[in-house]
């Protein structure tokens, strides 16, 4: 590493991005992500609290994940002090500046746990009558949630969201702050800085993401256990914020700010990357299934039971979603992305990219989704009205995303033009 | 005289000049030719005209192969030749078969491209018609140079040497056969 910061001169690369169109995309998205969220809260009219509830926190957890990913892949590049990817990153900082919107839009499925105990989190309210969705006795009369009930309480979801959130948004403003005060005055210093923050935010995000998804995701059934559920998670993270960040890249591309910028390299990099956690959230999904399908004990079993069989034995609609997944998010991507040119082209990129994003979002709502039973203990079935409130969620989450990337993104420069990597970066291999 | 000489080896002094000269020869159109070069330098292959390997190729078939043989074995074994209930498991499941399956896809994967690169690139050779030259152990070591075979259909001793001349090589020599 260079002692001096900057290794090329600001002038040598057009990076300012050209600002007059972008803020009518930024109010537009947020328009749409107005809507989006108007349109969720119109669902409680029409369906349950909890059914807009739970497809709310698909929703939600979807936008989380890809924030949480972008935030992990920053990380990685500052501790591996990476080289080729210094210009992918600043779009990744850009995206980072969701979080704190994110952290305020999940604090109606907090506050629920409050004015409607028990509706999402049933071990919010330990006098919850399990009869509701086929069990007997209340939460409280549970030995499972009994044992359990150290972590699966009220106070530790506040504190786990509120720790998490708080230290997510501390750490994407640290690494925002740095990169973009780096751009003018060129200050070695605020590498070392952002390293810092890395060796600190990557054990903390690693352990406050496990544990947050834990109590949202996993703990809706709190029979449950895993031991591979934060690494999933974290699997579509990663694999979530790459496809957007593939998405983000050849829009760039596209629009002429990547000309003379990007080459053959990055996208071979960033296809790369893609495949690489393709493989392992294969691997990942797999282990846990595999663990659980030997293992046979039946309070792991009833999980994917749940997900693929009724109690009178037919064949449910989550059972093919089952397999959509491990169609559409392990063999689709793998075979297409394991070709040279494949990663090279700015047409099948982004499409394989947005596939690779829209079947996380259905992996997420095959985590969330058939937690909402009905009282016989079966699922609510994939096909319902609960898909609209899910597509509005997505919507009016990722509106406020894309606004709050849009808004980083016409206030910065295009590329981290007095990173000490970045000479590095534009000649990826050349 | 053609036929006497293996063929053509230019001097270059740097990894610039050798590479300025690739793409001029590549131009050319000459097909059986190569660089000697003290280090691996960045987009000479390309600068050559060097197609994407085949060794993928390989890969492809030894991981297909791999598969198969997990997948067969554990049915051979567990459903086919001694039919027997272990944890109360069906006989044959690509589930539990997938493990080895896995393990065995990528060691024929690795197998498989380990042997096609030493198919397609013919080493270890023993013996080379450049070994010949007394000059060789300097392009291991700080010279580069660029060998033109004879046998190439579009080599002309007069104007393959104008050329190498023309592309900067500071020294031209032929290579017996």
């Amino acid at each position: 590493m260079s002692t001096r910061a900057a290794t090329i001169s600001p002038s040598a690369v057009s990076a300012s991005a050209p600002v007059s169109s972008l803020s009518g995309a930024a109010t537009k998205a947020l328009t749409l992500g107005v809507i989006g969220l108007v349109a969720t809260a119109a669902g409680l009219a029409v369906s349950s609290g909890k059914a807009v509830a739970f497809s709310y926190l698909t929703g939600i957890v979807f936008w989380i994940g890809i924030a949480l990913g972008a935030l992990f892949l920053v990380m990685i590049h500052h501790v591996f002090d990476a080289g080729w990817s210094t210009l992918l990153r600043r779009q990744f900082e850009n995206w980072l500046a969701c979080l704190p919107w994110l952290a305020l839009l999940f604090v109606p499925l907090i506050a629920s746990a409050f004015f409607a105990p028990g509706m999402i989190w049933k071990w919010t309210n330990p006098s919850y009558d399990l009869a509701q969705v086929g069990g007997h006795g209340t939460v409280a009369q549970d030995v499972l949630w009994v044992k359990k009930s150290g972590l699966l309480s009220t106070t530790s979801l506040v504190i786990a969201s509120i720790v998490g959130f708080a230290g997510w948004s501390l750490l994407a403003n640290r690494f925002r702050a740095h990169s973009f005060a780096q751009d003018t005055d060129g200050n070695i210093s605020h590498t070392h800085a952002s390293r810092f923050w890395t060796a600190v935010g990557l054990p903390f995000t690693a352990l406050s993401m496990t544990l947050c998804i834990i109590l949202w995701v996993k703990a809706l059934d709190y029979h449950w256990y895993s031991t591979m559920y934060g690494v999933w998670f974290f699997a579509g993270c990663v694999r979530g914020a790459l496809s957007v960040g593939m998405i983000i890249t050849v829009w760039l591309w596209n629009r002429g700010d990547y000309k003379g910028i990007l080459n053959n390299n990055h996208m071979h990099s960033h296809g790369m990357l893609m495949f690489a956690f393709t493989v392992f959230w294969a691997y990942i999904t797999f282990s846990q299934y595999f663990l659980i399908y030997m293992a046979n004990i039946p309070e792991e079993t009833f999980w994917y039971s749940l997900r693929e069989i009724n109690n009178n034995g037919h064949f449910n609609t989550w059972g093919y979603v089952g397999f959509f997944l491990l169609f559409g998010h392990f063999f689709a991507p793998f075979l297409t992305l394991i070709h040279y040119p494949v990663k090279l082209s700015k047409i099948w990129m982004p499409r394989i990219a947005a596939f690779i994003a829209f079947v996380f979002l259905v992996d997420v709502t095959y985590n969330v989704m058939p937690s909402l039973k009905k009282i016989t203990g079966d699922a609510y079935p994939f096909t319902s009205i609960n898909l609209l409130w899910i597509a509005t969620s997505v919507v009016g989450v990722g509106g406020v995303c894309v606004w709050a990337y849009l808004n980083s993104f016409s206030k910065t420069k295009l590329i981290p033009i007095r990173d000490p990597r970045i000479g590095e970066s534009l000649t990826h291999h050349e | 005289m053609a036929d006497s000489i293996y063929g053509l080896m230019a001097r270059f002094d740097s990894a610039s000049e050798i590479f300025h000269a690739a793409k001029k020869v590549r131009d050319a159109g000459f097909k059986n030719w190569d660089c000697i070069t003290p280090f691996p330098i960045h987009g000479l292959d390309g600068a050559m005209g060097v197609r994407r390997s085949h060794v993928p190729k390989f890969s492809l078939v030894g991981g297909l192969a791999g598969f198969t043989t997990g997948m067969s074995m554990i049915w051979f074994t567990g459903a086919f030749d001694y039919p027997l209930i272990v944890g109360g498991k069906p006989y044959f499941s690509p589930l539990f078969a997938f493990p080895i399956a896995y393990e065995l896809t990528i060691l024929f994967t690795a197998f498989a491209t380990i042997a096609g690169m030493f198919i397609l690139n013919w080493l270890p050779q023993h013996y080379h018609p450049v070994l010949k030259s007394d000059q060789i152990t300097r392009g291991l070591d700080d010279t580069f140079y660029v060998v033109i075979e004879a046998r190439d259909p579009k080599f002309d001793l007069i104007r393959a040497k104008a050329l190498l001349t023309q592309s900067g090589a500071k020294e031209i020599s032929e290579l017996e056969a």
